[in-house]
């Protein structure tokens, strides 16, 4: 547990007390001011009622988190191959499970400082609206194995290809498909294919579940199917990780 | 004179009642009702849902119907078409053919987004006719509802990497000090 916590520290301190981490949250947040900042000026976008703009925003946030971890988990293996540390961790005796999970810890405590500086720009945007507390809490429920789901994909692609630059190529472009509910319209989306896509794509369910809850008020009953859908996607993804974590491409 | 004068009135007002005939035989029947489950006083960010009715009462068969529903913004001084870019994005029935007698219906969905006076429209034309039929209209009210407020985005949006920036500047300088 020592171990997981010392490599957990390590990685999100490398990310959140360094240079490169702050730059990270002042880009983060600066996307999200522009994003404030379009909604009140853009005569449209003003008119729209603060459920719609908190579920817009709602989407945002899983999508950059999601990037995030994209980043971070391409970096894990292959970043640590890339600068000659790999071979010297993995004769450490640290077991290839606590290596993983310290990793990711990192990862969570990153999504977690993301998600925290979201807060006001959520609350700005939707305070005088409804369902608020349901945003944030689906956002943390949903969003959450969304994010690390992507974390555990690009680190299983990281640790089988030894290469940042092709996990991070693979792992962003599937964030892309995935992430493409939040640029298409529901017309697109009601056709059979897009229903199917739907269906299967986490990050589309969990979008849909946002849109469920903060715009149509919906129980949590109604939410199960697609917890379901991310409950198996960081499922997948981990085992996919643990797989290739085992046997890293450290040559 | 008084004679041709009788004559030329007989002769417009028959023209007349022709054309009136022939535009009350106008092949094409249309209707439009709100749906029973709308909610009586329909806020900003409520579903409307309209159901039309487009029956051809003609003798021969319409090809390549076109419907399409349309909204204008009736309040005082305010008066315009809608773009329903946010409010639908169902927006036309096409290609579709009737027979003569057959219906057509179909349910059209509206997100309402900005308060105000509206009457909403459903107009055909098909692919042969030069002409546009153009169902009842239903007028609604959308009442107001709190929007976005720019004074507390602004202050946030502006707040926020102004404080990321201060903690880099703080981090910056207790690292200077350390090295001192």
């Amino acid at each position: 547990m020592n171990t997981i916590w010392i490599i957990a520290r390590k990685e999100s301190s490398q990310m959140l007390c360094s240079q490169k981490g702050m730059i990270w949250l002042l880009t983060f947040s600066g996307l999200l001011s522009a994003f404030s900042l379009l909604l009140v000026s853009n005569t449209e976008l003003s008119l729209l009622d603060n459920a719609q703009v908190v579920y817009m925003m709602a989407g945002t946030v899983m999508a950059v988190g999601a990037l995030l971890a994209a980043i971070l988990g391409s970096d894990a293996y292959a970043g640590e191959k890339e600068r000659g540390t790999l071979v010297p961790l993995l004769c450490a005796p640290i077991a290839p499970d606590a290596l993983l999970v310290g990793k990711i810890l990192g990862l969570l405590i990153a999504w977690g400082v993301m998600f925290v500086a979201s807060v006001p720009y959520l609350w700005g945007v939707g305070a005088s609206g409804q369902n608020l507390g349901a945003a944030l809490f689906y956002l943390a429920l949903f969003g959450t194995p969304v994010v690390l789901g992507f974390g555990y994909l690009a680190m299983a692609l990281s640790a089988r290809t030894g290469s940042v630059l092709a996990s991070l190529l693979s792992t962003v472009t599937l964030l892309m498909l995935a992430a493409s509910p939040l640029v298409i319209g529901p017309g697109l989306r009601g056709t059979a294919i897009g229903r199917t896509m739907d269906a299967i794509n986490p990050f589309a369910g969990a979008l849909n579940t946002f849109d469920s809850v903060i715009i149509d008020s919906e129980p949590f009953s109604a939410q199960m199917a697609r917890l379901l859908l991310v409950i198996v996607w960081l499922g997948l993804c981990l085992i996919a990780a643990r797989r290739n974590a085992t046997r890293p491409d450290f040559q | 004179m008084k004679t041709r004068k009788y004559l030329l009135s007989a002769i417009v007002s028959g023209l007349l009642s022709t054309v009136v005939s022939a535009s009350a035989q106008a092949p094409v029947s249309l209707d439009l009702q709100p749906d029973g489950k709308n909610p009586a006083s329909p806020v900003m960010g409520d579903h409307l849902q309209f159901w039309s009715s487009i029956t051809n009462t003609g003798t021969s068969p319409i090809e390549g119907l076109v419907a399409w529903i349309s909204l204008v913004e009736i309040d005082p001084g305010n008066e315009q078409p809608v773009d329903l870019e946010d409010w639908s994005a169902q927006k036309a029935v096409t290609g579709a053919s009737l027979k003569p007698g057959e219906t057509l219906r179909t349910d059209w969905y509206m997100r309402l987004i900005k308060g105000g006076d509206y009457r909403v429209v459903v107009s055909v034309t098909d692919r042969g006719g030069r002409q546009v039929y153009t169902s009842p209209t239903v007028q609604f009210h959308v009442r107001q509802k709190a929007v976005l407020q720019a004074g507390r985005v602004l202050s946030v949006a502006a707040a926020i990497p102004l404080l990321i920036m201060g903690l880099m500047v703080f981090y910056k300088t207790k690292q200077r000090r350390r090295r001192e």
